[in-house]
């Protein structure tokens, strides 16, 4: 399967494995974000962005305003219900389309908002173009920390040695070291997330850098390891 | 005229099933145990070692590591055993006298080493557990899939440090000491004397602390960190868990 097929399943697939998409799919994705570091990341981003929206607080509005809004809503459905029906018979999915009244939540909202700022992002790195084989969404973060942009470096130096040697690995050693890397990732994620809300907090601060000493801990014990 | 038929020998099926089961029973355990002792390597290496200069590195891939000081004074004893035959042990000895054991392969290796309780120990085992007791020299230890154990120690330098696995340490703490102790996903435990002096920095992201009792001075505490003194504060104590848990011990 190939990244941007990943990348265009990833949302549906976050949803609920096998509701939206095949079980076949479901284990393609899988395989691929084992091997893909770059799609692993972009799947963080996506759960990071959703469990975000989830976290919205949801506002009720009055009642009188729903009344008004399904009256008006009903009027304009009675006075275009004839026409609709033509309509549609001449513009055939188009029309049905438009004649559909659809309704999502803010958390849905949200989400889609985010897949579509996504892909904009994507689209505008590149990633799609054909001299571009690999996701690079490291710039759409900013650094938090003073010695951020040096870590990453760091960590990306490592993490490409570690992959150059993957090849050796069995499968399950591959895909344990991989839930590992998953869980500091989400974590640090999760904290960078919070010191992104408020940048000075010395505690969220000492918290991101630990997350970064234990992703640099696992790869420098991984590079000593002679497979 | 009514004919007595003997009554059938009720205990004599009885007897040959138990019989039966019994053969079968020990011819099991006897294939088993051929089985495993044909299959189970076993390799024992013994070093000469300057005791003030003790220095042993282990990488393991998988198993367990159990290092135990105060064995003999000039020497690295290293017995190992490994269940199936696809990991090999390299052990060898550089000028200065430091003993590096490494496995490489996939196997699981289990290792059993005293030395002298002075040595340095640098210990590292992807998957598994590392034990270490009554040492005096520095001690590093490093699981990412496993639990960390120091017992009985008597060292002014410890790092212990897993990704999913617990860490316990129970010891002396020395004045000029260094104690860091972390586990990403996992519990870390430190017994410590009831009047140690030492200097705490205490981080749990999710998990919580509890603090055991000792009477500090906080310098900064909150849910999820907690940096203090107590006593004089001479040594250094880190500890920190990302989804675990922290908790100090009083030793008696």
């Amino acid at each position: 399967m190939e990244c941007h097929a990943v990348i265009n399943s990833l949302s549906d697939y976050l949803d609920g494995q096998n509701v939206w998409i095949s079980d076949d799919e479901a284990k393609q994705i899988e395989t691929h974000l084992t091997n893909c570091p770059t799609c692993q990341n972009f799947k963080l981003e996506l759960n990071e962005i959703k469990i975000a929206a989830r976290e919205l607080p949801l506002h009720t509005p009055p009642r009188a305003m729903w009344t008004r809004i399904a009256n008006q809503i009903e009027a304009e459905i009675a006075a275009e219900n004839g026409p609709l029906r033509h309509a549609q018979n001449a513009s055939g999915w188009w029309g049905w389309l438009r004649s559909r009244r659809f309704t999502f939540s803010l958390p849905q909202l949200a989400g889609g908002a985010a897949v579509a700022v996504a892909l904009i992002v994507a689209a505008i790195s590149g990633i799609f173009g054909p001299h571009s084989g690999t996701l690079n969404l490291s710039g759409v973060q900013t650094a938090l920390l003073p010695e951020e942009d040096e870590i990453k470096a760091d960590l990306e130096r490592r993490l490409n040695a570690v992959n150059a040697r993957k090849a050796q690995w069995d499968a399950q050693r591959r895909a344990e070291f991989e839930q590992h890397m998953t869980r500091i990732d989400e974590s640090l994620k999760r904290c960078r997330y919070m010191l992104g809300d408020n940048p000075k907090d010395a505690i969220q601060q000492q918290m991101v850098r630990a997350l970064y000493t234990e992703k640099r801990q696992l790869l420098e014990d991984v590079e000593r390891l002679r497979w | 005229m009514v004919k007595e038929i003997p009554a059938p020998n009720a205990a004599l099926p009885f007897k040959s099933i138990r019989k039966f089961l019994s053969a079968l029973a020990i011819s099991f355990a006897v294939t088993t145990a051929m089985t495993h002792s044909a299959s189970a390597q076993t390799f024992s290496r013994t070093f000469a070692v300057a005791p003030e200069t003790s220095e042993l590195e282990v990488v393991n891939q998988a198993g367990t590591i159990k290092v135990t000081g105060g064995g003999h004074a000039a020497r690295i004893v290293v017995n190992a055993r490994q269940n199936d035959n696809t990991a090999k042990v390299d052990a060898t000895q550089n000028a200065q006298g430091k003993v590096k054991i490494e496995v490489t392969g996939q196997g699981a290796v289990d290792f059993e080493i005293t030395v002298p309780a002075s040595s340095n120990v640098d210990l590292l085992c992807y998957k598994g557990a590392i034990t270490v007791a009554n040492l005096g020299g520095a001690v590093r230890a490093r699981v990412t899939d496993g639990n960390i154990q120091i017992t009985g120690l008597r060292s002014a330098r410890v790092e212990a440090h897993s990704t999913k696995g617990n860490v316990s340490f129970s010891g002396e703490v020395l004045p000029s000491g260094s104690y860091t102790l972390k586990s990403f996903s996992g519990r870390v435990d430190a017994t410590l004397p009831a009047n140690a002096d030492f200097r705490l920095s205490a981080a749990s992201f999710r998990g919580g602390m509890d603090l055991g009792g000792f009477q500090m001075k906080f310098d900064r505490q909150t849910h999820q960190l907690v940096e203090a003194s107590h006593g004089a504060g001479r040594a250094s104590i880190s500890l920190w868990t990302q989804e675990g848990s922290i908790h100090l011990h009083r030793k008696p």
